[in-house]
């Protein structure tokens, strides 16, 4: 049996903040939480929406460019609302993880609690690495998605 | 959009459902078409100039980052060009992974278009997500026949988006007999849900436009193309990628980062893509394939854009076929690649990505570094071939209301399921009425 909760990390690891997504969640990986599965993924909607089947809670982790200031975290409820359109510049994709939670919506596939998690990136530059700026942010970033997590989970 | 007395003026500054950013703007004057621009706006990425002083190794591994959607077509171009420098053949078991891979990837793009992008169109919804609410059943089967074609994706390649598996002279890893077989069964329902989505684009209606098109594609003497073939097309052109530059022309437009394309010798555009491939490949297709496809409506060869979905559609059940195929015919091979040995040389190729041929021309060095490239992606090929259906399709339409020409207008780029984001390496759609 799947464990209840699915964290995913979302994004391109060569792209420099781009990779917050999959850095965060390697981070909290290592944190080795009870009845919790953490993968990174591509974000491919099909298979996304396959992933979240049987699943009591699902997170989304994926950087943001939205002009906000970096760092800054957008929380939402994805049962509650879509994703922002100004989430979506950055891919150049006509179907992405915006059309795959609505689809999974239209399809009442979507999990009992699914959130999304946008940390608003600096450089997405092509890089491995994360920029100064999120990098000296990653571990605050981290503690507060955890425990966000921790609380929604058992909430 | 804006209406004058004598300037009609339609504006849509982001075209949604294609693959990227672009836009399209028409102009019509007194009741008549006056302009036509398919606009490109996407940055360019200037991935010939990344690739120069790299390894020819590295060349599938760079170039399948052009697309998320076909990254196997470009690691399958440039695996053939470098191949083709090094006079080095891949055939046998090798050749069938790579033959498989191409079917996984065929299924995953098309079946997106199919479903996610395409039928909305004709089905009078603004978007998949609000065909799902009334075409559950359909919704819920294209997402199914598309993740299966990500998982061949995934299982020969590595993973689906941007593989890893692939190298000149074959792959890192092969998988064995066993696995294969695992496959198959999945593949069998992907096949059962391809045919079903040929009985159901079949049912939509179509408006009544043709060209008398110059189809450009690869042929096999016994294969549907996909890695391998000569570019022929139904005006009598037949020759290898070696000879591509001299018929073919890439023009810059200032409307456009992406560069258009023309036959020399005409300057006109052509059509490459599921249209061209069908056209000049219908008696390549099995037997029970042909069937299909003469039951669905089609003729050997179909000249209105707008039924390229039922076109694709037949591909993506041919794919299915072809990969079972592979599955049940294959044996292991000794080795996962074939040795190269690099020499300073030119290497040409051309296979079919899903939206039509896709050109790779390299110059290596005798250390085999990558001294010059040349990338033509079918979107490319397309781009002027889109804005000549619209010069004759959007007439047809003109005396209907703006959201109705839009509408339609929209639809029939879509028919050539343009990548942007591989054409510059992005749409909006602008009507002027005046």
């Amino acid at each position: 049996m799947n464990p209840k909760t699915l964290i995913i990390g979302i994004g391109n690891r060569f792209r420099g903040d781009d990779a917050l997504g999959c850095v965060l969640v390697d981070n909290i990986q290592t944190l080795c939480l009870p009845d919790v599965e953490v993968i990174t993924h591509s974000g491919e909607p099909a298979s996304l929406i396959d992933l979240w089947q049987s699943r009591k809670n699902v997170f989304l982790v994926d950087a943001v460019s939205s002009c906000a200031e970096p760092g800054t975290i957008h929380y939402i409820d994805l049962q509650e609302q879509g994703l922002p359109d100004n989430f979506r510049s950055y891919s150049t994709h006509a179907f992405g993880i915006a059309e795959a939670v609505e689809l999974a919506r239209a399809l009442n596939k979507l999990p009992p609690k699914i959130v999304f998690y946008g940390i608003e990136g600096k450089s997405f530059a092509a890089t491995e690495t994360l920029s100064p700026e999120m990098m000296a942010a990653l571990e605050d970033i981290k503690t507060l998605v955890v425990h966000n997590i921790k609380d929604t989970s058992n909430a | 959009m804006s209406e004058g007395t004598k300037t009609r003026t339609i504006k849509v500054d982001y075209l949604a459902r294609v693959e990227g950013e672009g836009a399209m703007y028409l102009k019509i004057h007194e009741g008549k078409l006056e302009d036509v621009q398919l606009k490109i706006f996407e940055p360019p990425r200037f991935f010939e100039g990344i690739l120069r002083g790299r390894k020819f190794s590295e060349a599938p591994d760079i170039t399948a980052r052009i697309c998320g959607i076909c990254p196997v077509a470009y690691q399958m171009s440039a695996v053939h060009a470098m191949e083709d420098a090094f006079g080095v053949t891949v055939d046998g078991p090798l050749r069938e992974l790579r033959r498989l891979l191409y079917c996984g990837e065929w299924i995953s793009s098309h079946t997106l278009h199919i479903y996610m992008l395409h039928a909305p169109d004709f089905l009078g919804y603004e978007s998949a997500v609000h065909m799902a609410k009334d075409h559950r059943t359909e919704v819920e089967r294209g997402l199914q026949l598309k993740k299966t074609g990500g998982e061949i994706m995934s299982f020969i390649g590595g993973r689906e988006i941007h593989p890893v598996n692939v190298r000149v002279g074959g792959f890192y890893k092969v998988p064995t007999k066993r696995e294969m077989q695992n496959f198959r069964e999945k593949i069998e329902k992907a096949r059962d849900a391809a045919l079903k989505t040929v009985n159901w684009v079949s049912t939509f209606d179509f408006p009544d436009f043709e060209q008398d098109y110059t189809f450009v594609s690869l042929q096999h003497p016994n294969e549907y193309p996909m890695n391998e073939g000569r570019i022929v097309s139904n005006k009598g052109l037949d020759i290898t990628a070696a000879n591509y530059d001299d018929h073919f022309e890439e023009i810059h437009v200032e409307r456009s980062t992406a560069l258009h394309c023309v036959m020399k010798d005409s300057g006109q555009s052509y059509h490459v893509g599921p249209l061209a491939r069908y056209a000049l490949n219908f008696d390549r297709f099995p037997t029970d394939i042909q069937k299909i496809a003469k039951k669905a409506g089609l003729g050997k060869v179909e000249r209105n854009p707008f039924r390229s979905i039922i076109v694709r559609s037949i591909e993506v059940l041919y794919a299915c076929e072809e990969a079972l195929r592979i599955i049940d015919d294959y044996q292991e091979p000794v080795e996962p690649f074939v040795e190269i040995e690099p020499k300073a040389a030119m290497g040409y190729a051309a296979t079919e990505a899903p939206r039509g041929i896709l050109y790779h021309r390299y110059k290596i060095n005798e250390k085999g570094e990558i001294l010059d490239a040349d990338i033509i992606p079918p979107t490319s090929q397309n781009q002027k071939m889109i804005e000549d259906d619209l010069w004759k399709f959007v007439p047809q339409y003109i005396g209907k209301p703006d959201e109705t020409l839009q509408w339609h207008a929209e639809q029939a780029i879509r028919n050539y399921d343009p990548c942007i984001s591989c054409a510059t390496h992005f749409l909006k759609l602008d009507v002027e009425r005046s």
